[in-house]
């Protein structure tokens, strides 16, 4: 064999951050809301009841009505940002996850240090056809990858990719 | 050599091992009973009571005996597991892997000791808890054991009834770095004043406060109040600090060499052994190539006085386990950390670009932990009441921001083509070093308001926890995140 040990040009490798991110499925944007709108159904009827029952809180009850939709609004919007930031891409080598909202986070695991896959299926998420990988090294859960939103069948695909990468590293 | 085949039991004495250990583990729920039945004590009940422990103490032998029959354990050497059974009505089994093992220990309780005999603890990888663990065992037949566990199983197989095996265990004996009880002496007056302060705070504010309930239901406290007041405050609050500075070098000083005594550290095999303890005696393993993050921490005193810490950690499974898991060896001086920094990385880590934070680090910790605090208070406490602590304000801004400053100005992150070394500490000064090969995944961010600065946040997570550098040049970060990542996919180092 012949061995060669070139001087690494560091400023001629890839770069991460130039990497193309692929969107999650727009279904999934409908799965937080209705997840959202379950959330905010019950704290409205819990608010209702109290509405109901108590009378000395009626005279305070438009303000809460205000800000009650207030918090609506912003829980929709900042769950907007945050769909439209997540991001995820599958190099040669290694997955990238990108999300966060006030903070752009990026993560990198480079396949020769994946643990193991494995496919998750919310209840609402199943009813759209998407899945969510996760993805686990031994740098504990802080270092997991975890990425929602994915055609359940392209998931099944990612995942056999992932294992085959695995498998041949190891 | 031992063979350990075929299902044995722990050594005969044992018995009184397991025994003891009933007794403990009942007595901790009988505690409140007992205490009921002292309370209530007369002629009558006293026979009555002493006749409840005899037969409380019977069955505890019973059981103690019972249970020293059912503990058996072995290696499957076919399927290389070390097996243990244990059980008296609910019969377990423990399965452990040969190769999922990371550690082995090997300790003494005051009894153990008393009586001769070791408690041997396997630790493995992926379980919070220890998962196997022996509790009297011959001194010999545990380092046997100890060996054969952490032999990498299948390939040395033959070596069991290989003398050859024997010997290294002999040489294990011959420590290459023994810390001096003057070297732990000055590690105690040196280290943990916060830690062992607060210690002394918890244990005082409880017994004041059941004092002062105490007083409350007598009629003392008016004098006291009266006696303690004026001229003799100052004098008696002078003395009270002189006192508490004491108790802390005291207590840490007794701390550490309870804790530490006779450290000493062997080579085996390329692995470093350790034991150590005054009143009980641990021992563990360090195997290099499972070694994770390396800390090296030293404050002013220490560096005077040529000593310091190594803090290792070691590759492990569960969250909460990480804190726990980290290996300490204290009061080693420089020569002696660089002996074992070789064994470990097999050179002497060094410090390669340097990384520095940007000022905005400082002016946000600034922020967070004096105007935003003093701001609250200020606003918050009426100001009649304020007036009197008004002088708080100045010292706790001096003492804050002096910690701040030096902490910002010993922050930094260097990075060499073998290691990466984080320096961090405001008094403590504490370099955590780790190889790249090490590390398991990389992360950087941003928060929307730095990027017109170019600085971010990054963190790289390893199998014993994980390290971040923040604010420093977001360019400089992802070229040697990019740099990291070629190197690790490019070559199949073993991490673990």
């Amino acid at each position: 064999m012949e061995f060669t040990n070139n001087t690494l040009d560091v400023t001629s490798l890839p770069r991460f951050e130039e990497v193309k991110f692929n969107k999650i499925h727009s279904d999934y944007w409908k799965v937080i809301l209705i997840v959202e709108a379950i959330i905010f159904l019950v704290v409205g009827i819990a608010l209702g009841l109290v509405y109901y029952f108590q009378q000395e809180f009626r005279g305070y009850a438009s303000y809460f009505g205000l800000s009650y939709v207030v918090l609506i609004l912003i829980a929709v919007w900042f769950s907007r940002l945050s769909f439209s930031k997540k991001g995820f891409a599958f190099r040669e080598h290694d997955v990238l996850y990108r999300d966060g909202v006030i903070a752009t986070h990026t993560m990198v695991i480079p396949y020769n240090r994946v643990q193991h896959v494995a496919l998750h299926e919310g209840a609402i998420s199943r009813i759209f056809g998407l899945a969510k990988i996760e993805i686990f090294t031994a740098g504990g859960h802080q270092s997991d990858i975890e990425i929602p939103g994915i055609e359940k069948e392209q998931a099944e695909n990612i995942k056999q990719l992932l294992m085959g990468k695995i498998r041949k590293e190891l | 050599m031992a063979d350990f085949s075929s299902p044995q039991r722990q050594s005969k004495i044992g018995i009184l091992i397991m025994f003891a250990h009933t007794v403990q583990e009942w007595g901790r729920a009988l505690f409140p009973m007992l205490i009921v039945l002292a309370v209530n004590l007369n002629n009558k009940k006293i026979i009555v009571g002493l006749m409840t422990i005899a037969i409380f103490l019977v069955i505890a032998i019973v059981v103690g005996w019972l249970r020293y029959r059912n503990f058996t354990f072995w290696i499957d050497e076919e399927n290389e597991e070390f097996v243990i059974t244990e059980g008296i009505l609910n019969k377990s089994k423990t399965v452990i892997q040969l190769g999922k093992i990371q550690q082995v220990n090997i300790g003494q309780s005051l009894l153990q000791r008393i009586i001769g005999v070791y408690a041997l603890d396997v630790d493995t990888a992926g379980s919070n808890k220890k998962e196997g663990k022996i509790r009297a065992i011959s001194h010999g037949l545990a380092l046997a054991l100890k060996e054969r566990l952490l032999e990498n199983s299948g390939k040395i197989k033959s070596d069991v009834s290989n003398p050859e095996a024997s010997e290294t265990l002999d040489a294990s004996e011959k420590p290459f770095i023994n810390i001096s009880f003057f070297s732990l002496f000055k590690y105690g007056i040196t280290s943990n004043y916060l830690r062992t302060l607060g210690v002394i705070l918890a244990f005082f504010a409880t017994v004041y406060e059941n004092v002062h309930r105490f007083m409350e239901s007598s009629k003392y406290e008016a004098n006291i109040d009266n006696y303690v007041g004026e001229s003799l405050a100052l004098k008696t609050g002078m003395i009270l600090v002189g006192m508490l500075l004491l108790a802390i070098l005291v207590i840490n000083v007794l701390r550490v060499i309870i804790r530490y005594y006779g450290f000493r550290i062997a080579r085996q095999k390329g692995s470093l052994l350790l034991s150590f303890g005054l009143i009980n005696t641990k021992s563990t393993i360090i195997k290099p190539e499972k070694v994770q993050i390396t800390t090296v921490s030293q404050n002013y005193f220490q560096k005077k006085l040529d000593i310091l810490e190594l803090r290792i950690r070691q590759a492990t499974g569960g969250e909460e386990e990480k804190k726990r898991s980290a290996i300490e060896i204290p009061g080693c001086d420089a020569r002696e950390r660089d002996s074992i920094l070789k064994l470990l990385f097999k050179s002497i880590p060094e410090k390669g670009v340097m990384l520095q934070p940007n000022y905005r680090k400082l002016v946000f910790s600034i922020f967070l932990s004096i105007v935003l605090p003093l701001g609250i208070a200020y606003m918050a406490i009426p100001s009649d009441v304020l007036s009197d602590f008004l002088w708080v304000f100045p010292l706790w801004t001096i003492l804050r921001g002096l910690m701040l400053y030096f902490g910002f100005r010993n922050y930094r992150l260097f990075i060499h083509d073998k290691f990466i070394i984080k320096q961090s500490g405001a008094w403590d000064i504490a370099n955590q070093i780790i190889e790249p090969e090490k590390i398991q995944a990389l992360s950087v961010s941003q928060l929307f308001w730095h990027k017109s600065a170019d600085i971010g946040y990054l963190t790289i997570y390893t199998a014993g926890g994980n390290l971040s550098f923040q604010l420093g040049d977001y360019t400089v970060i992802k070229g040697y995140v990019n740099k990291w990542l070629y190197e690790m996919e490019t070559s199949d180092s073993n991490w673990m």
